[in-house]
């Protein structure tokens, strides 16, 4: 039960300041007046003209005027009336900013609450009368408003600064952890991943009470079935290490050294350490007391499942330990840096190397840590899953699962081979390939035509057809005259048209047309990912393209844009969205639409074309039955505009026309930009969080062992996890009392 | 800046026990002192696969499923009397609360995409519509339940129970929702369930894990709070707000002791059901869990999801005698020679059954001037919309209930066509309850960009008296 106060989120690229909405909250008089009811725009103008201008001309208009425009706002530009015009996001954001006491700035004289309240409700009057909807979006965090440059100029490295950090454990740590706990299953994920940051495990997700509710009941279930047991005579049966079973004695209670011995090694099961000698008696304690209370059985069970309740279980602690050095750092504690190490890589936590590694002091150097990510990187036996799932999330190719495709009435536009899910598994392993050669990786992700088809179950169909046609031939022969006219007509699974295939490849991964296809991005999951049901989604591609390859800030969408394209099936998609060429709507579409047209090559099933589909609006017309009841759709084809743009970006070698697709991926292959913003994603997936300027150092040095090793990720792996961004961190000044919890 | 539980709290002079308990105090107090009610309950029941908008139509009118388009219905609302009218097969076991029924029909949901389940978008008439694609299992905001739970408050502000497909499952999240990506969970095993809700006088393990639990809350509240203070900063908010959910726990567990005289009293009493690997016996039992919390005051909101969600949908009732799953029913599918249509009907009049059983129970509380009936609104509806396949063009439910006349019922209402003058969302609906909670708001959920030229704010005025 908390009231959040979100944050709110400036965009700035360039000299265009955009603002995103803001929820605004009335200010609440002793007595709110009556709801203002504006029926047209008359009465909102009579409205506006009594309350908001004279506020505009005393408080507003000096600084936002035709001529200076600060924040790129001239109020008397800006359309009264929301229902005509499109003027209701900026409404909103000048709602918010008035409301939270941000405008005017805190320089000025402040206006009376009175007359901001006036403007609030005539701003809301009109809002309702045009139907537009003031309610906030949760701002995205978006790292890329670190301008790139300050990041990788070498020349000017500002100093490091990193707070310490707590980070709840992830839904994928969670679930290796019951899945080693042999749990029964049933046990529920307690965790969901944080919705509004690049990457999943980013920033600090805060634990709230079904979390809770759920990790007790998840710990009270697994201690019951790893303390399951049978009762014979005085005989307790169970599978169960000694130092549990002796606590379930029927006659006998445990004594102190049983029950300190049970704790001990629960505490080595659950947090891979030994209790303080205070953890000891204080277990201690509370299992006597649970047992007086509650039980033999219940006590126990339930005083072993308060360990795996402890922080130290819930949370991953990255806060260090010692005193600051001549750089005011402190460095990681071995412990910390050995979990942050394992769950850098995997979803378990350190093996008995690390934590050996740990104790005997050998993560107090780089060099040591170094050591101990290349073993984990060499390491064929363990799984790294955080790797494969940077370049999931990173890419986001896996969403194609998530797009829903119906099947239309229009068969031209179908696609009955269809496979989502296949699509995934192929680029993941493509990815793996590619890492396994770990040679110019981004290059090679960008650029190869070199693709898996259905890679695990193409050879099994192909078998399963050869079969098929053996078997019609064998019966033609037996019985040639049943079987004169009949055609052996197999039901493929169509998966590999999504290629431009016409049949299974026989081997893997296949060589495409290197005309056709370059890399992740045309590879089908990636265009599905980014495609709607029936569409190419040329806005979330130019804005992937916009915030994952160059670097720059997309604003949200605001909430009074009907983020719709026209509904015209005659029209190709980019005629439709011509829409958002309109002077409000390029400021921020400039930045993707044209990045993602040259993608106009491939239908939204990922499917190389040569013609877009569109509807044949005379000639469906005249495709009327005897009776002149309409037959359906004729379709034709429309040509192909694959031309785009790269602009805005800052970077000269990379600005300039686009004619093709291909050409568009080598020549971001070829960008050192390009290679450096996909440096910058790759430290928030491992450090937790967006860059700052003071990590500059850490990035620059991660890039120059990228580069030095030819493109290895191993390479940029292991300076990642060993620069001072992961290993460092610059606590605050010392609390102050008011601070500290009750 | 963050205000939290706590501060809010302070500044009012409560303890953080104190508003738990409240809603019941007041209600106690108010009826020894003969004073008028103000309590309301809402209950929601949440069916999987569907509701066929034909299937709902009382005796004289005939309601075929809309088209999938723009345009698709009547220009005009339909809005006739229940009185001379029977009503439809499946709602028959209610037909003793007539005049406290309303089926509400044609309201819109396209938002939030379709599919086999439309998961939380179902109560929180939110989604990003097809652009997204169906059967997501994102949660853009609160749903309708979380936001009365919040306004209503109560020892639980929610109470999710239901059933799982899955006879080990414990809690699922499916339907409920707090907050954006703060799911509610739904106890699906009516044994735990129990634990939960009536362990402070329950006999036995119940009663030991009652205690234990007390136990090992209290142990860590202290531990969280010794390590919280070693910390400083937001790292120590972290901390602070895992504190805060033990805080909460604990508080509950100290509000249900105190209650133990009512719910030692009203509880229910354990049968086999709660543990039977029977989908049906499962469900009578959580009903029956249901009923006794609403009497016992431990909740004011309480969504009864019978295997909704797009992880349970496709639920076989066996113990309705049927062998076959709601999937293959919802795909035309016919067992022992009852087509799709009848299976529909008998399970949803099955469900019919259990919610009888629940107004039974509620009328047989006396409240105020009149019963807890009274001043309790149920609605049915599915997560799966207006068909196995929904698309959300239309999304029929059923209201029962009429909040001592504050809601205008037994009426048949079928609001116009989708994108006609006068089309209404289920936002809409949820809007009015919220109006009948007392935390009237002119929006709910993500709007509808298709319909920005109807009027979309507020409550069904026709609802309302």
């Amino acid at each position: 039960m908390k009231l959040h106060r979100p944050v709110l989120a400036v965009g700035v690229i360039g000299s265009v300041s955009l603002t995103l909405l803001g929820m605004f909250r009335p200010l609440a008089p002793a007595q709110p007046p009556a709801e203002l009811k504006l029926a047209t725009a008359d009465e909102s103008r009579v409205e506006y003209n009594r309350v908001v201008v004279p506020f505009f001309t005393r408080h507003c208009n000096d600084c936002h005027n035709q001529k200076d425009s600060e924040g790129d706002l001239d109020l008397a530009q800006l359309e009264f009336d929301m229902k005509s015009s499109t003027s209701g996001a900026r409404w909103a954001t000048l709602v918010e900013l008035l409301a939270k006491g941000e405008m005017p700035p805190k320089k000025r004289s402040r206006p009376e609450p009175e007359s901001v309240a006036a403007v609030i409700r005539w701003a809301n009057a009109e809002a309702k009368r045009a139907n537009k909807h003031f309610t906030r979006r949760e701002a995205y965090a978006n790292g890329n408003k670190v301008p790139h440059d300050s990041l990788f100029d070498p020349k000017h490295i500002p100093p490091f600064a990193a707070d310490p950090q707590i980070r709840r454990i992830s839904p994928e740590i969670y679930a290796a952890f019951l899945a080693e706990m042999k749990g029964k299953p049933g046990l529920g994920q307690p965790f969901s991943p944080n919705g509004r940051t690049t990457f999943k495990d980013m920033g600090a997700p805060k634990v709230d009470e079904p979390v809770t509710a759920q990790l007790l009941q998840n710990a009270l279930a697994i201690v019951e079935s790893r303390t399951a047991h049978k009762l014979e005579g005085d005989k307790v049966v169970g599978n169960m290490p000694r130092e549990f079973s002796v606590l379930f004695h029927p006659k006998t209670p445990p004594s102190e050294p049983q029950i300190e011995a049970a704790v001990v090694h629960q505490f080595n099961q659950i947090l891979r350490r030994t209790p303080t000698d205070a953890e000891k008696s204080r277990f201690v304690a509370l299992m006597k007391k649970n047992i007086a209370d509650a039980g033999q059985t219940v006590g126990v069970r339930y005083t072993l499942a308060t360990v795996l309740m402890l922080p130290e279980a819930i949370f991953r602690m990255e806060v260090g330990a010692g005193t600051p050095d001549a750089k005011g750092r402190i460095r990681l504690a071995p412990r910390e840096i050995a979990f942050a190490l394992a769950f850098a890589l995997t979803d378990k936590r350190p093996d008995a190397a690390l934590l050996t590694a740990a104790a005997a002091g050998e993560l107090d150097t780089d060099a040591g840590v170094a050591k101990q990510v290349q073993r984990l990187l060499d390491d064929p036996k363990m799984e790294k899953t955080r790797v494969l799932r940077f370049f999931r999330e990173y890419f986001g190719y896996d969403k194609a699962t998530e797009t829903f495709k119906e099947s239309g009435k229009v068969p031209e536009l179908n696609h009955p081979g269809h496979e989502p899910r296949t699509l995934v598994e192929d680029t993941d392993r493509l990815v793996q390939l590619i890492l396994e050669q770990d040679k110019e990786v981004l290059k090679e992700l960008l650029t190869t035509p070199k693709s898996f088809v259905a890679y695990k179950t193409a050879a099994d169909s192909k078998k399963k057809i050869a079969e098929a046609k053996a078997k019609f031939e064998a019966d033609r022969q037996r019985d040639p005259v049943k079987f004169k006219d009949k055609v052996f007509k197999p039901q493929p699974k169509l998966i590999y048209e999504s290629y431009g295939l016409t049949d299974f490849p026989d081997v893997q991964p296949v060589e495409l047309p290197a005309d056709q296809r370059a890399g992740i991005l045309t590879q089908p999951s990636w265009l599905v990912a980014h495609s709607t049901t029936f569409d190419n989604h040329a806005i979330h591609r130019g804005k992937w393209i916009r915030e994952r390859l160059l670097g720059g800030v997309v604003p949200d969408v605001p909430i009074t844009v009907d983020a719709q394209l026209p509904i015209a099936p005659e029209k190709t998609l980019r005629d439709r969205m011509a829409v958002t060429q309109q002077a409000y709507c390029w400021k921020c579409h400039q930045l993707m639409n044209d990045l993602a047209y040259p993608f106009e090559q491939f239908d939204h099933f990922g499917r190389y074309r040569t013609a877009e589909i569109v509807q044949d609006l005379e000639a469906t017309a005249r495709n009327v039955d005897g009776k002149g009841k309409p037959m359906g759709p004729v379709m034709k084809g429309a040509p192909l505009d694959i031309s785009g743009l790269i602009a805005h970006v800052g970077d000269k070698t990379l600005e300039g026309p686009i004619k093709h697709p291909i050409d568009y991926m080598h020549k971001l292959a070829g960008s050192e930009r390009v290679e450096q913003v996909f440096v910058r994603h790759a430290f928030r997936f491992w450090v937790a969080r967006n860059e700052a300027p003071g990590d500059a150092a850490s990035l620059q040095a991660t890039h120059q062992a990228y580069r030095k090793s030819g493109g290895s990720m191993k390479a940029l792996i292991t300076a990642l996890l060993t620069s001072e961004s992961f290993l460092y961190r610059v606590p605050a000044q010392q609390p102050s009392m008011s601070s500290l919890p009750r | 800046m963050i205000i939290t539980r706590r501060e809010t709290l302070k500044t009012l002079g409560l303890s953080a026990g104190a508003t738990f308990l409240h809603p019941i105090v007041s209600r106690l107090e108010a009826q020894a002192a003969g004073k008028p009610i103000t309590a309301k309950r809402f209950v929601f029941v949440v069916e999987s696969n569907g509701v066929r908008p034909e299937q709902l139509a009382p005796s004289g009118i005939t309601r075929k499923s809309r088209e999938q388009r723009a345009l698709n219905g009547s220009a005009e609302l339909v809005d006739v009397s229940l009185t001379d009218r029977d009503l439809p097969f499946s709602l028959e076991p209610i037909k003793t609360w007539k005049d406290k029924v309303t089926i509400v029909q044609g309201l819109s949901g396209r938002v939030c995409g379709g599919g086999h389940s439309n998961n939380f978008g179902a109560l929180g008439a939110f989604g990003a519509g097809r652009g997204v694609g169906g059967e997501s299992m994102a949660i853009l905001g609160e749903t309708i339940d979380g936001a009365l739970a919040k306004h209503l408050g109560g020892i639980f502000p929610h109470l999710g129970l239901g059933i799982s497909k899955r006879l080990e499952n414990n809690v699922v999240y499916s339907i409920s929702a707090w907050g954006p990506n703060k799911a509610l969970p739904i106890m699906v095993n009516p044994a735990n369930a129990y634990g939960t809700l009536f362990g402070s006088v329950a006999e036995g393990a119940a009663s030991q894990e009652f205690a234990a639990k007390n136990n090992i809350l209290d142990f860590l509240k202290d531990d969280v709070k010794t390590a919280a203070a070693r910390l400083a900063g937001p790292e120590r908010e972290q901390f602070g707000a895992y504190l805060e959910t033990f805080e909460t726990l604990r508080d509950r567990q100290s509000r249900l002791n105190e209650i133990k005289h009512t719910l030692r009293e009203k509880g229910p009493v354990v049968s086999d059901k709660y543990k039977s690997p029977v989908e049906t016996d499962r469900l009578d039992a959580q009903f029956d869990l249901a009923a006794a919390a609403l009497i016992c005051g431990l909740t004011n909101v309480l969504t009864l999801s019978s295997a909704a969600g797009i992880g349970d949908f496709d639920i076989t009732f066996k113990g309705l005698g049927l062998n076959i799953d709601k999937h293959s029913i919802g795909h035309g599918g016919t067992y022992e020679g009852k087509k799709w249509d009848v299976l529909y009907n008998m399970i949803r009049r099955y469900h019919f059954d259990l919610i009888a059983g629940l107004c039974k129970k509620l009328e047989a509380v006396k409240e105020g001037n009149g019963t807890m009936l009274d001043n309790t609104v149920i609605v049915y509806l599915s997560d799966g919309a207006e068909a196995h396949h929904s698309r959300c063009w239309e999304w029929p439910m059923v209201v029962i209930g009429n909040l001592g006349g504050k809601l205008r019922s037994n009426r048949y209402l079928d609001y116009p066509g989708y994108a006609q003058k006068g089309h209404r969302t289920t936002a809409n609906l949820y809007l009015t309850l919220l109006h009948l909670a007392g935390a009237p708001r002119d929006t709910f959920g993500t709007s509808d960009p298709n319909l920005k030229d109807l009027d979309t704010h507020g409550p069904l005025t026709e609802l309302l008296a």
